[in-house]
């Protein structure tokens, strides 16, 4: 779907059709209204991961394998990456976070998209024994 | 010069600010983004990107939105590497003659598929290798035509069923053995030309920041494994390209200068080809009686080519 | 303003004035009758006479490509090609104004295979019609250099920012001496001015996404844009050319005219054949004959109020094409047809398809179809047919 607003006349569009990343300077990083990040593909999900921080070692993995750049990071206070949330708009629901989660039981496990979190953590798995 | 960023471990790496924004349209699961992040996220220098038309082009800049922060072009499907090759001359020429926008250290990459660069857009890379310019050619190795509709490219290997190789009362897919672009540019004396698979985050940005440091022409196959096309669930992606790893059919490996190999990783248990084949509906038809031959020549030539690397990785050349 | 008097031909004009533009990178790839442009270029570079970025690419698809590539990074930008060479570089055309870019291309002329033939007639540009371009046609070397400084100068126009291609035809401009002036090199870049950087890639502060797929939504404003953009050129153009003529003393129009104010029969045509109208337009008039020249200077966009002012009070008019239409009527009698059907005018309308893969147009051949064209005249009726072929060996051969 195409946000209204950006539906222009002919005279209003950039020549050449370009496209800017951000308003103003990067490193201010505001994202411009044509920025991708400001576009949401929820609807492409049939089921959604949640994550449990109980289980979680921030590894990272799920944030350097997501297609989606859904896992968007947070930062502790010696500076490190630790897992911070996923981001709803852009997850497409594929999976790949929860098939990397190298704990037991996983912190990432995939729920019908419409379950609310808190159901889905009630419904977490036991440790898995090894066989 | 630029800095080499510090990337010890993800802790680390993903405190990186993000280049390749969410909101795209490839398909859940692809591949090509999780190598771009890996790529593109390896530094801290400016970047200028140009892409082949593809799935990540198609995908990544759909009117009006655009998934880069930085700068980014496509002209057409066969012509990444010349397009690249411009903005490149025309950064020297305007450094040379103090006319830069900026001091910063800026660095150029083309991304491709496998059509945009074993096939169409053979040339014009061929061409841009051989002048010398200061870019770093990614190709997104799907092993096909995926942005169409899943047809057979040179990169596509043996057996593998596509709509335009596929499988029928007769035939067994693809009858081609996959051209061998790493060597071939290789043999164009590119400074830099190395293969890895994104579920080895830290050989990819390992590579990634080779490329970066390196001056002179760098090729990287990076291949790609593709839900839709290969025929598996979104969810094993970096399973399929761990398993492909693994099983030695894509050994990761870099020809530097064009002459030293180094097998960069060297699997440590026997993983036949059989199960990275098994894992995907493109190979499903290799599994019946009458096709059991051709499973038998993808293990021999997967241990002819291990053997080779090896043995010029030994010779050292 | 002093100038420099000198002997060159098309090619090293069209050289020249690349040297004086200080562009800043040039991609290109040889190809005959414009391999002197590439070569010239090539010694500018080895004598230190130019500071950009020269690119020897392996085809003209990757010149055209490297031009989009060097553009959208941010920077003066110009090559040159012909034929076979401006066919490969099509696609890429498209792709150059559709992403408004000024980068200026310096056409000559020549036939387009099969059979394959080196010489000059319009295939290729007319090839690239409707590839979105500026086109301007010299029709002599002084012209070649004119135009080159005034295309930088329409391209780079921020109200334009459409790439400009100067036509020259291959061999009868572009390897034929003749003595022209040209300005002092400060002069000359003056007049270009510095580039104007507009959303250059090359500036981190303002990262840029050039070449975005725009579908149903979005297409058609797009192209208007760039459709408009093509019409709000006429004025920069004008501009253009007239501060040129200050400048230089010497005045270019859309349509430039020769005795045509009470011309009974006129020809119009482009590029070189011109300058052998005008000899026949002589002779002619010397007879007693009312005979008159239309040459097009500016191909795209097309001139029609202009070229209206001519045509209202003619008997025959007789167009001119140097490519085989293959199947209708040539490209600019079309629209020279469109003018008088725009304006309600309504001379007998000739078309002559002639001069292909460089086939000679002497005056005589011209004279022939003034004569003809007067057999119009006085039947005050079509008594001819509509395509005619001149200088062609075998049986008559004319449709319609
Ligand atoms: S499900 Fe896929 S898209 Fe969503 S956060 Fe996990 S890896 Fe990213
Ligand atoms: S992969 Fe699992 S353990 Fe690692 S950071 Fe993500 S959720 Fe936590």
């Amino acid at each position: 779907m195409t946000e209204e607003h950006l539906l222009k006349g002919w005279e209003e569009f950039e020549p050449g059709a370009t496209l800017f990343s951000f308003e103003g300077k990067p490193d201010q990083e505001v994202h411009h209204e044509n920025n991708s990040v400001q576009h949401s593909v929820a609807d492409w999900r049939v089921d959604k991961p949640v994550h449990n921080k109980e289980f979680c070692i921030d590894c990272q993995f799920c944030w350097v394998y997501c297609p989606d750049t859904s896992i968007i990071p947070d930062v502790d206070d010696k500076g490190k990456g630790i897992f911070g949330h996923i981001d709803y708009k852009h997850c497409k629901g594929c999976g790949i976070c929860v098939d990397v989660c190298p704990t037991n039981p996983k912190s990432l496990l995939m729920f019908a998209d419409h379950l609310p979190v808190e159901e889905a953590l009630r419904q977490w798995p036991e440790k898995e024994e090894k066989k | 010069m630029s800095e080499m960023k510090q990337i010890k471990n993800l802790k680390q790496f993903s405190t990186s600010k993000e280049r390749f924004q969410g909101g795209h349209r490839l398909c859940p699961g692809c591949s090509h983004s999780i190598i771009v992040r890996e790529f593109v996220n390896a530094t801290d220098d400016e970047l200028c990107v140009s892409t082949a038309t593809g799935c990540l082009e198609v995908c990544s800049t759909i009117y009006p939105y655009t998934s880069w922060d930085v700068s980014w072009i496509h002209i057409g499907f066969e012509n990444a590497a010349a397009a690249i090759s411009g903005v490149e001359a025309m950064h020297k020429s305007l450094k040379n003659n103090k006319k830069s926008f900026s001091d910063k250290p800026m660095k150029f990459i083309a991304f491709a598929g496998d059509g945009g660069t074993y096939d169409i857009g053979f040339q014009s890379l061929s061409g841009a290798a051989e002048r010398g310019h200061d870019f770093i050619y990614v190709c997104l190795d799907n092993e096909g035509y995926m942005n169409t509709g899943g047809q057979r490219s040179s990169s596509t290997p043996i057996g593998g069923a596509t709509t335009t190789s596929p499988a029928g009362k007769v035939s067994y897919g693809e009858k081609k053995l996959k051209k061998d672009m790493m060597q071939i540019m290789a043999a164009h004396g590119c400074e830099y030309v190395a293969q890895s698979a994104p579920s080895n985050w830290k050989d990819m940005v390992k590579k990634a920041q080779k490329s970066f440091a390196a001056s002179g022409p760098v090729y990287i196959n990076a291949v790609s494994p593709c839900p839709t096309e290969w025929k598996f669930d979104p969810s094993m992606s970096m399973e399929i390209s761990k398993v492909m790893v693994e099983s030695r059919v894509v050994p990761l490996y870099e020809i530097e200068n064009g002459s030293k190999v180094t097998v960069n990783y060297k699997p440590k248990n026997h993983v036949p080809v059989e199960e990275y084949l098994g894992m995907q509906g493109r190979f499903k038809h290799l599994f019946k009686p009458s096709n059991k031959h051709v499973i038998e020549e993808w293990q021999k030539n997967v241990d002819a080519k291990w053997e080779y690397l090896l043995r010029r990785e030994e010779a050292g050349i | 303003m002093e100038q420099n008097r000198i002997v060159w031909d098309g090619n090293m004009a069209a050289s020249q004035a690349m040297r004086q533009a200080k562009i800043d990178v040039v991609a290109a790839y040889p190809i005959t009758p414009s391999t002197p442009i590439v070569q010239n270029y090539s010694q500018f570079v080895a004598d230190g006479d130019v500071d950009g970025e020269f690119v020897m690419v392996e085809s003209e698809h990757s010149a055209m490509s490297a031009c989009v590539g060097a553009a959208s990074a941010g920077g003066r930008v110009a090559t040159a090609t012909s034929s076979q060479g401006y066919a490969l570089m099509i696609e890429v055309l498209y792709q150059a104004s559709g992403m408004r870019l000024p980068i200026v291309l310096n056409a000559v002329n020549r036939a387009l295979a099969a059979p394959l033939n080196i010489h000059g007639d319009h295939s290729d540009m007319y090839l690239g019609r409707d590839a979105g371009w500026i086109n301007m046609v010299a029709n002599n070397p002084q012209e070649v250099y004119d135009l080159n400084l005034c295309a930088f100068k329409i391209a780079e126009d921020y109200s334009v920012r459409l790439p400009v291609a100067v036509n020259q035809d291959g061999f009868l401009v572009s390897h034929t001496t003749e003595a022209l002036n040209y300005l002092p090199d400060d002069e000359a870049y003056k007049f270009i001015g510095d580039y104007k950087p507009h959303n250059p890639m090359l500036d981190p502060e303002k990262p840029v996404t050039y070449g975005a797929q725009t579908e149903g939504e979005w297409h058609y404003e797009h192209k208007m844009r760039h459709e408009h953009a093509m019409y709000n050129s006429f004025g920069v153009i004008e501009k253009v050319l007239a501060e040129y003529k200050e400048l230089s003393g010497r005045e270019y129009k859309f349509v430039e005219t020769y005795q045509v104010d009470d011309a009974e029969e006129i020809i119009i045509c482009m590029g070189s054949v011109a300058g052998t109208t005008q000899l026949a337009v002589d002779k002619l008039r010397a007879e007693g004959k009312k005979v008159g020249l239309v040459s097009v200077r500016l191909w795209r966009p097309f001139p029609k109020e202009e070229l209206a002012k001519y045509l209202g009070k003619t008997k025959t008019i007789t167009v001119l094409d140097r490519s085989a239409p293959l199947g209708s009527t040539g490209a600019l009698y079309n629209e020279v047809a469109a003018v008088m059907v725009d304006n309600g005018y309504n001379a007998v309308l000739l078309n002559y398809v002639y001069g292909l893969g460089g086939r000679d147009m002497t005056i005589d051949h011209l004279t022939e179809i003034f004569n003809s064209a007067k057999e119009c005249s006085d039947a005050g009726k079509r008594v001819k047919p509509l395509i005619q072929t001149i200088n062609l060996r075998g049986k008559e051969l004319s449709f319609y």
